[in-house]
Parts: C-alpha cells; sequence; structure tokens
C-alpha cells in the first residue's frame, strides 16, 4: 500500500534528521480491529517483536503518551522505570533504550497515534530533539488514514 | 513390709533422676519463701547475680528474674503475687514470665503449691514454653495464609465476575444503542461523532475485560486449564511482547477446582516472574500427568538468582507459591543459576476423588 510506504518513508527520514537510533509510529487500529493501539511501523529496530505488542490503554509508554495527550521524554531509562519495573515497557526492553521521547498524534480532538524517538544510550534525548521530533511530525506526518492531523 | 521399702526406694531414686535430669526446672522454697534447692534445669536458666541470691536464700531472691505471671486481666503481673498470696490453690497451673540467661525473657509454664503442709515447703515447677508459641504461631500463620488465599480467591471471582457479566454487559447495550443511531439521522457530524464514542466505548469495554481477565479468568471456571492457559499465555505475549512455549499433554479436561486454581496462579507467578527478572525472549511452559501427579514446569534460560540472597521484588512470591502449593497437598521445587536460567517445578498429587470434576 502506498499509505504504508509513504509512512516508512517519512519515519526514516525523521530518524535521519534527528539522529535517533529508533523512530517508532504506534497508530490506533480501525474498528475491525478493536481500536487498539500498536506499533506500526518502526525504522531502525533491532526486532520485529514490537509489532507483535498490543499496547493497552494507560499502559507503556504509546499507552501513557495516548491516555495523557502530552509528549513525554525521559532523558535516562534508569531513572524511569526500575530495575524490576521495566517489562512494563516492551519497547525499552525489546529494543534496548536508555532515552526516549514520545509525542501524542491528534485528530479531530483525538489522539489517534504515537510518535516515538529513541537512543540506545542515556542522555541523548534532550527537549531540543523532543521539540525537533515534534515538529517533523507536523511537517511529515501531515496526515494520518487520508485525514488531517491537529496541531495545537 | 520389705517389698514397700523396695518400692519406696525405687521412687527416691526415680525422684533423684528426675530432678537431676528433667528438662524443667525445679525449685523447692520454705513457707518464708527461702530456697531450700533448685535443680540443674533451674540453675541454668539463671543468671550470676540472680542465682547467688537465690542460693543465698535472699528476700524476694525470684524477683531478681521474675518479671511477672498472666492473670485473668493481665498477661503479665505482679499483682497477686503467686509467691506471697496465701490462697496457693490458685497457682496449680499458671503462665510466668522469667528473664532468664542468654535467651530473654520467655514464657513459662509453671506451677506453684505446698508439698508439705506441716512445713509449708512449697515447690515451684517451670516448663519452657517458648518452642510450643514458636509452633503455635508458625500454625497459626499457616492457617492465617491459607485462609487469605481463599478469601482473595473468592473475592477475586465475585468482582472479576461482576466486571464480565454486569459492568460489561451494560457497556454493550451502551455501544449497541449507539449503533442504532445511524438509522435515525443522517447528519454526518453526529455519526461522526458517535462513531468515536463508539471506538472509547469498545476500548473501555476491553479494559474492563482486561481487568476481569487479570483478576480470574472466567476460562478457568469454565474451560479448564489448557483453555486458561493458551488465552493467559497469548495475552501476555501480546503485552510484554516475548513468546511462551506452552506444551501441555494432559488428558483430564478438568481437575478439582482448588487444583486447577493453585495450577493456574503458581503458573502465573512462576511465567511473571520469568518476565520481571529474567530478562528472556521465550519461556518454556510444560503441563503433563506422570505417576498420577499432575506437574508444571516453568523454565527459562536467564538471569537465574541465588537461593537466599537479597530479593529484587519483595520476596514474597516464592513463599506464595509453596503456600498455594500446600493448599492441595502438593510441593513447589525452585532451582535457579545465575547465567543459567530458573526452573520452577510444581507437583500436585491426584487423587482418585480429585478425579474429573465435570
Amino acid at each position: 500500500m502506498d499509505d504504508t510506504k509513504e509512512y516508512q518513508l517519512q519515519i526514516e527520514k525523521i530518524r535521519e534528521a534527528l539522529g535517533c537510533d529508533i523512530i517508532a509510529l504506534a497508530l490506533v487500529q480501525p474498528a475491525e480491529n478493536l481500536h487498539v493501539l500498536k506499533w506500526q511501523y518502526a525504522s531502525g529496530n533491532i526486532s520485529e517483536g514490537l509489532k507483535k505488542v498490543v499496547l493497552q490503554s494507560g499502559k507503556g509508554i504509546a499507552g501513557g503518551v495516548f491516555k495523557l495527550g502530552k509528549p513525554l521524554l525521559v532523558p535516562d531509562v534508569k531513572e524511569f522505570a526500575a530495575k524490576d519495573d521495566l517489562f512494563n515497557y516492551p519497547i525499552l526492553r525489546l529494543e534496548n533504550l536508555k532515552s526516549i521521547g514520545a509525542t501524542p498524534l491528534w485528530h479531530s480532538g483525538r489522539v489517534v497515534g504515537v510518535l516515538l524517538g529513541g537512543f540506545r544510550d542515556p542522555h541523548l534525548m534532550t527537549p531540543e530533539k523532543l521539540q525537533m521530533l515534534i515538529s517533523m511530525a507536523k511537517s511529515g506526518l501531515s496526515k494520518l488514514d487520508g485525514k488531517e492531523l491537529m496541531w495545537n | 513390709m520389705e517389698l514397700i521399702s523396695d518400692k519406696k526406694d525405687q521412687l527416691i531414686d526415680l525422684m533423684l533422676k528426675m530432678y537431676e535430669n528433667s528438662t524443667e526446672a525445679i525449685f523447692f522454697f520454705t513457707s518464708d519463701g527461702q530456697t531450700i534447692s533448685m535443680n540443674p534445669a533451674a540453675e541454668k536458666i539463671m543468671d550470676v547475680h540472680a542465682l547467688d541470691q537465690l542460693k543465698k536464700g535472699a528476700e524476694n531472691a525470684l524477683c531478681n528474674v521474675c518479671r511477672g505471671y498472666t492473670s485473668e486481666s493481665d498477661l503479665i503481673t505482679c499483682k497477686d503475687c503467686y509467691f506471697t498470696s496465701s490462697n496457693h490453690e490458685d497457682f496449680s497451673s499458671f503462665q510466668v514470665f522469667l528473664e532468664t540467661a542468654g535467651k530473654g525473657v520467655i514464657p513459662y509454664a509453671a506451677t506453684f503449691h505446698v508439698i508439705d503442709a506441716e512445713k509449708g515447703t512449697r515447690v515451684f515447677i517451670l516448663r519452657d514454653l517458648s518452642i510450643q508459641f514458636e509452633t503455635q504461631t508458625k500454625l497459626q500463620q499457616n492457617t492465617m495464609m491459607k485462609n487469605i488465599i481463599k478469601a482473595q480467591e473468592n473475592e477475586r471471582k465475585r468482582i472479576s465476575r461482576e466486571l464480565h457479566d454486569s459492568v460489561a454487559q451494560e457497556l454493550l447495550s451502551a455501544v449497541v444503542d449507539l449503533r442504532a443511531l445511524k438509522y435515525m439521522t443522517d447528519d454526518k457530524a453526529v455519526l461522526k461523532k458517535t462513531n468515536e464514542s463508539t471506538a472509547t466505548l469498545i476500548r473501555l469495554m476491553d479494559d474492563i475485560r482486561n481487568l476481569s481477565l487479570e483478576l480470574r479468568p472466567a476460562a478457568l471456571d469454565d474451560l479448564g486449564l489448557e483453555a486458561a492457559f493458551r488465552s493467559h499465555f497469548k495475552r501476555l505475549e501480546e503485552s510484554y511482547g516475548l513468546s511462551i512455549d506452552f506444551k501441555s499433554t494432559i488428558e483430564r479436561n478438568r481437575y478439582e477446582n482448588e487444583v486447577e486454581t493453585v495450577l493456574y496462579r503458581i503458573c502465573q507467578e512462576a511465567v511473571f516472574n520469568a518476565i520481571k527478572y529474567a530478562y528472556v525472549e521465550t519461556i518454556q511452559v510444560n503441563l503433563f500427568e506422570e505417576g498420577n501427579i499432575l506437574q508444571l514446569i516453568v523454565k527459562d534460560q536467564g538471569a537465574g538468582f541465588i537461593h537466599g540472597g537479597i530479593p529484587i521484588g519483595t520476596g514474597l512470591g516464592l513463599y506464595g507459591m509453596n503456600e498455594r502449593a500446600e493448599l492441595v497437598l502438593g510441593n513447589v521445587a525452585v532451582s535457579s543459576e545465575i547465567g543459567e536460567g530458573t526452573t520452577v517445578h510444581l507437583r500436585v498429587p491426584l487423587e482418585e476423588k480429585r478425579g474429573m470434576a465435570k
């Protein structure tokens, strides 16, 4: 599908621009898939295991950003999740990420997706990088599923 | 007459031996409270100062170590002291607390009574209760733990059913109502909004179903172990992005309800431990019957841990697994080595009466 290629192309671009180890895009699945949230697109990922994970609302990185509708910055994963808590964040564990930033994608007053940028070393994700991620998302992912994304 | 005298000698001999070798502490006191004699067991529990005072026959020498006795109104009291009270009948069996050499304050079962009415000689016998108390406390803890597990399971079942059968059902009705709106209006804006609301409600319904499943899967009660395990593992794989290699060769569909619950909970705990601490991508779970024993093995090739080391978590999980297994006369063996992985092996004996529940 063209849309798929387009998304993949866009996140590759964002990854290059930010110099991230990984960019992942989680989208709310259509009604026939019960509207679950999944990491559908990824660039720079080690394993495909990531895409199997079904995120429950409020759980994990995407779930949290999805529910709160606010960007999330984690400069150091070690301070964010305790050693025995890491399993709650499959993307951090599977991809061995040490610092991440994530932003919600809005459409008509609702969060429809989450864009994540991450590094495999701590303290590489900074507020400036997160801002860049947000603005790149604005220009690169202006349309999702043919729907205009809203930015405020 | 000789026979009687023989018997008496024998009795004296026995009494002396008992006095020398008994583990009970025995004291003899005169009517005015002076020590006549005390046996080795009694000397052993007294510290040097108290022993000295007692041997000297000092006044109130026993008060050096006695911390009081248990009366009807107090656990430890000196009121109406057994030693000085005139009513000796009351003290044929009571509990007294003594400060002992090396062991601190210990409860003793005591008896204090007159053995020679003419002279007023009294005997004071003490039996250490601390071991019995420990046994009792352990027994109490065990019973309590088991009751708590049962109560928790029942309560979970109730809430889980309530969520699944009533809350989720009501939500479904709301979704159906919302869907019916499309036959009532052509207003695009309204329909769009309702579609979004429907999506939110469906997601909420899903959350509630998940909650209900986490509390206690209905599949466990309705379909049995294998089905419950399969859906549980599927959910875990989806939630945590790892794979669980589940093999089952059990032939019976159903086991006694209690057995099923214990197996499910222990497996849940063991697999969750592996997810949390082993840092692995695959976990093996085997369920089989062998020699009329239902067995479950949860195995990972992960980080492993040291038995008796400082736990990363609460350290209660392994303890809880054992407690649960004991509920159905089973046992849990956990073997682990750093860098090699961990294996949890549960065995539950199957009796004939524990045959098919359905």
